[in-house]
């Protein structure tokens, strides 16, 4: 019990203290998943928005395939882009394994599938009367998309905040394409993975704080777009 | 009156049943027409099809004389004809923006958007709402809006779809003003409604629209003995 509490303290410790090593797992995190989820995003709305609002074969087998796709565990995903960025892969003249590309790809192909099946659902409870409107009064079709888009702001934001959601936190794809190399690939999950096992416990704590931290903020934020959403609609 | 817009040959079919068959469809120069039906005969498809928001199975358009192919038709249309909703969707923004929304997309200046949408105002008479979000006005209200933003691009046809269904009488009288106000601005205005009694004043004619075929009905005259002469 006086570990734990001798860890804990040591954990707010390194925290607030500016400690580097943490500050740049943390900072890896971040760079890597925000990196990912603005690849992802853009072309999982075009994704959706087509599933909503174009009709031709196999679109519903499509839409049921990506909600289907939100359930692959993040490991078969990193095994995935493992194999093909390994040496013997088709990507292996890249030598990407190990990198925050590798890491960048992984997250996306797991955020994408969450992004494409939310905003679907956005895109398709949207009113026809938006793109309607928009087209009657001159619009071009790109521009109809961007009112669209802002028309179900609420719903899309709340995509993002899930896909992010769910690439920040997972361990098994950065662990087999990142490789969990100190100062370059290490990311918080993983960290926390590595000290548990090592017995270190405070840098995992502070780092659990952190991702705790985030996912309330996360949680309270997409409860406030939601909240506005019903709100304005 | 010179024509504007001519359908020949209009079809369309709605699940294997064929909904329109309307051998002819004139709209002329500042005419305002009277498209009346009963609900669910296809009145707000043929307008959706005038606006090119939907395709027809087949016809042939001309366009001031020049016939034209569907695809092109539709782009003439998007710049020259405008369809109101019976129920006109405003965008979750202010007043002016909803206003100002088509002028941006013809991407004019700023200058110029701003006293374009304040002349739309004054002529709606909303100037007092430009600050609102569109989302939280009245029904009459937001009638108002729509029609300044329709206005505001000057377009040949206006095509209104049930303009004061479910309105309280004071925003019919309103509403009935502003097609009045338009027409006599030289927009020609296609309206479809099931009452025709209560915009006859509005019209210069009177087309029904029964089992898909259009039919010229003379205007004055109660919907109960109407003159049914084929069209087209």
């Amino acid at each position: 019990m006086d570990s734990l509490a001798a860890a804990t303290a040591e954990s707010f410790r390194l925290l607030f203290s500016g400690d580097e090593a943490l500050w740049v797992i943390i900072f890896t995190s971040f760079s890597v998943s925000v990196k990912a989820i603005l690849l992802a995003v853009p072309v999982a709305f075009v994704v959706a928005f087509l599933l909503a609002h174009l009709r031709y074969p196999g679109r519903r087998t499509m839409v049921a395939g990506f909600n289907a796709m939100q359930s692959i565990p993040a490991v078969v995903v990193g095994l995935t882009v493992y194999l093909v960025f390994s040496r013997s892969g088709p990507l292996g003249d890249l030598k990407l394994l190990f990198t925050h590309t590798s890491m960048v790809v992984g997250q996306v192909l797991l955020s994408f599938p969450l992004l494409v099946a939310l905003s679907h659902a956005a895109f398709q409870a949207a009113d026809r009367r938006v793109w309607e409107t928009s087209v009657t009064l001159g619009a071009t079709p790109q521009r109809a998309f961007l009112t669209l888009i802002h028309e179900v702001r609420f719903g899309l934001v709340a995509a993002v905040i899930a896909g992010f959601g769910r690439i920040i936190a997972e361990v098994g794809c950065s662990m087999m394409v990142g490789g969990n190399i100190l100062g370059y690939t290490r990311n918080i999950p993983t960290a926390i993975a590595l000290e548990t096992t090592k017995g270190e416990f405070a840098q995992a704590i502070a780092l659990g704080m952190v991702l705790l931290t985030l996912a309330l903020l996360l949680n309270g934020l997409l409860a406030f777009i939601q909240g506005r959403g019903v709100m304005s609609s | 009156m010179s024509e504007i817009i001519r359908y020949s040959g209009l079809r369309k079919s709605v699940h294997g049943r064929l909904l329109l068959d309307v051998a002819a469809l004139e709209i002329h120069e500042q005419t305002c027409v009277a498209l009346s039906g009963r609900n669910g005969v296809g009145k707000s498809t043929l307008l959706r099809i005038i606006a090119g928001l939907e395709s027809p199975d087949s016809v042939t358009v001309s366009y001031q004389g020049q016939t034209m192919s569907w695809r092109r038709a539709r782009r003439k249309m998007r710049t020259h004809v405008i369809y109101l909703h019976q129920s006109p969707y405003l965008f979750d923004s202010s007043v002016t923006d909803n206003i100002a929304y088509g002028l941006r997309c013809k991407k004019l200046s700023l200058r110029e958007i701003s006293r374009r949408v304040s002349e739309a105002m004054d002529w709606a008479g909303i100037g007092h709402l430009q600050l609102r979000n569109a989302r939280e006005l009245s029904g009459g209200e937001r009638q108002r809006v729509a029609f300044a933003r329709a206005r505001i691009l000057s377009p040949r046809v206006l095509l209104l779809d049930e303009p004061t269904a479910n309105m309280d009488s004071e925003a019919r009288v309103q509403t009935y003003r502003m097609i009045k106000r338009l027409k006599d601005d030289g927009v020609s205005i296609l309206l479809a409604t099931h009452e025709f009694h209560t915009v006859a004043h509005l019209c210069d004619s009177h087309l029904s629209l029964q089992g898909g075929i259009l039919q010229q009905q003379a205007v004055g005259t109660e919907s109960a003995d109407l003159k049914v002469i084929p069209y087209g």
